[in-house]
């Protein structure tokens, strides 16, 4: 694993992102309450929770899929405000949902390139440069050494490794300046995971992209975070560094936490999601 | 860092396994053409009415009857695959196929308004009637099918209740009647004569509106978002695609086909008939959308594959009648034709799904 490899984080690395208490419901369920992060540059964010904490939800916002019902997003010191996920796109914020976002019918280099189309013009009109977008994708995906048999076959025809692979490449395509990554590794072996964070870890240390990383491993979390979230019923109830801790403490800490929220959250029988995969 | 190897190849068997593996790569490539699986049913269709017929079903006088019931149910299939790719459906095109015509009529009638202009504010209402059941459907969440149904009535009960039910002859204006739908055909014409042309301009006008969305579906942004849309429309929303706009979009070009396919209709008949675009005809182009291969769930579909659903649809109406059936039997096959056709396309989806895993 490249843990070993792990830059420390820069002292003086400016804030990049700042969400101030973002709070959001649907219909009854409370999925946040009063949420506050905060993410410096080239720093990568565990952002951990059981299932139902509010992980996806936040990061939702983030994205601009879900507005938020109250609070405030600061990039680099200005306040912006997501119509949609393009605007946050086009602010250079890339996310990499669970679900993966991509689409089965159409061809891996099509979905690389869905909502930045290359275009050609034919007379008046601009017409998809397919020739191209299958090139650019054909070349990008063996320059990060994912090796995909053909281009153009549909995302149908993958295995659940090669769709992750192809969601985190188009992710990273356009060199985002903020990389949100929900469960990125879920569906990948040992080996697809090594990569992906080696990935991760190249981005951070070449580009300074910040990352903010949703995962259920905690030795993956330890291997390549410097801080951690934890969230709990929509709340963030822990923000430590991941040098003040160590695997077995963040393990304790989640279940004697949850242990004393299980009360008021009625969250019984729920399962710390430490140690699983 | 060493490549990963994500990857098993794709549909790479080794050649000694070629033998019995064939009919699944048969399978493979009928769901990768299914242009060319209904081409193929067209082709044994007409092979067997001209022989059923004693040669009289490619015969001028005949074809020129099959090709114009194409062009027309072609257009209004075209806009409704568009539609049914982005996973909704419009059942009110017949009315729109109604309304144009006869609006342009009574306009030209009534206020001399020339047919050129009636034609396009005609286009223009049908596109309307589809941001409007756009706009239900997709702000007030009602499903297209429900919408549609209520505008599909709406629109007829207009048509019928603004004439008293009467067709009006429709005034003859060129180079307009030429250009959209003159027939000069007389039985002893050649078909390959500028008369036997002339019976085709539904048919050409079809071809062309369809090579025209055939170029939008496959080549322009529009036309990937709209296959995303039907595909996976969370995915696709999540990614930064405007599905609502797309889908509005997509309701509007299905009227405006319509509408545009009413008024070829009635400048070819010389009459708009407000019982032209009965809900029959909306089947019939859904039929002929589906016989070509476009799914019902989205996310699939193909503009080429409803021209020849659409043959397909035009050749059981006549050909049936030519073997010396009665003009009532072709609905059964018909019928039949639809339930074939959604089997294959379930059975194909289905094996495509259990290659991916």
């Amino acid at each position: 694993m490249s843990g070993d490899s792990m830059t420390p984080l820069r002292p003086d690395a400016p804030v990049v992102l700042e969400m101030s208490h973002i709070s959001k419901t649907f219909g009854a369920v409370n999925a946040l309450g009063d949420v506050s992060i905060s993410l410096r540059q080239g720093e990568v964010l565990a952002l951990v929770g059981d299932n139902g904490a509010g992980k996806s939800t936040l990061i939702k916002i983030l994205s601009g899929f879900h507005h938020a019902d109250s609070g405030s997003i600061r990039l680099k010191g200005e306040e912006i405000r997501f119509n949609s996920p393009r605007d946050a796109r086009a602010k250079g914020i890339e996310t990499v949902y669970q679900d993966l976002a991509l689409i089965g019918d159409l061809s891996i280099y099509h979905n690389m390139f869905i909502g930045r189309e290359q275009h050609r013009r034919v007379l008046w009109v601009n017409l998809l440069d397919n020739d191209r977008m299958r090139g650019l994708a054909r070349s990008y995906l063996d320059t990060l050494g994912i090796s995909i048999p053909d281009v153009n076959a549909r995302v149908d025809m993958l295995s659940g490794g090669q769709r992750q692979c192809i969601a985190v490449a188009r992710s990273i395509y356009s060199s985002p300046s903020i990389l949100v990554l929900d469960e990125p590794l879920a569906a990948l072996g040992v080996r697809e995971s090594a990569h992906v964070l080696g990935l991760i870890q190249n981005l951070r240390r070449q580009r300074q992209v910040s990352v903010i990383l949703i995962v259920h491993n905690y030795s993956q979390i330890f291997a390549v975070c410097d801080r951690i979230n934890f969230l709990h019923a929509g709340e963030i109830v822990l923000d430590t560094p991941t040098s003040d801790t160590t695997e077995e403490e963040l393990i304790r800490i989640v279940r004697s936490g949850l242990n004393s929220r299980a009360a008021g959250a009625a969250e019984s029988g729920a399962e710390p999601a430490a140690g699983r995969e | 860092m060493a490549p990963v190897r994500a990857a098993q190849a794709v549909g790479d068997a080794p050649a000694g396994r070629l033998d019995r593996r064939a009919p699944q790569r048969l399978v493979a490539l009928l769901s990768r053409y299914r242009e060319a699986s209904i081409a193929a049913v067209a082709v044994v269709l007409v092979i067997y009415f001209q022989f059923g017929s004693g040669g009289q079903f490619l015969s001028a006088s005949l074809l020129s009857v099959v090709l114009r019931d194409t062009g027309r149910l072609a257009l209004v299939a075209a806009g409704e695959v568009m539609l049914m790719i982005t996973g909704e459906i419009d059942l009110s095109v017949s009315g729109s196929f109604s309304i144009a015509p006869y609006m342009m009529v009574l306009m030209s009638i009534g206020w001399g308004v020339p047919l050129a202009v009636g034609a396009l504010i005609g286009v223009a209402l049908g596109v309307l009637v589809g941001f409007v059941n756009g706009i239900i459907t997709v702000r007030l969440r009602i499903p297209s099918l429900i919408t549609t149904v209520g505008t599909l009535f709406l629109l007829q009960g207009i048509v019928v209740s603004v004439y008293n039910s009467q067709p009006v002859i429709a005034p003859v204006q060129e180079p307009f009647n030429a250009i959209f739908g003159e027939n000069l055909f007389q039985p002893p014409d050649r078909l390959l004569s500028w008369h036997g042309v002339t019976a085709f301009t539904p048919f050409l006008w079809a071809a062309a509106v369809m090579g025209v969305l055939a170029l939008v579906l496959h080549r322009t942004t529009f036309g990937l978002h709209t296959i995303a849309t039907g595909s996976n429309i969370i995915g696709a929303r999540e990614i930064g695609v405007s599905t609502d706009r797309v889908k509005i979009c997509n309701f509007m070009i299905a009227g405006g086909c319509a509408a545009f396919a009413g008024i070829i209709n009635t400048a070819q008949f010389a009459s708009a008939d407000p019982q032209a675009g009965s809900p029959l005809l909306t089947l019939q182009a859904i039929a002929a959308a589906v016989i070509g291969g476009t799914s019902l769930l989205g996310g699939s579909g193909t503009v080429v594959g409803a021209l020849i659903g659409a043959f397909v649809v035009a050749t059981l109406n006549n050909g049936l009648v030519m073997v010396g059936a009665q003009a009532t039997v072709s609905d059964i096959y018909l019928g039949l034709a639809i339930i074939a056709a959604m089997i294959l396309s379930v059975q194909l989806d289905r094996f495509r799904t259990r290659r991916r895993r």
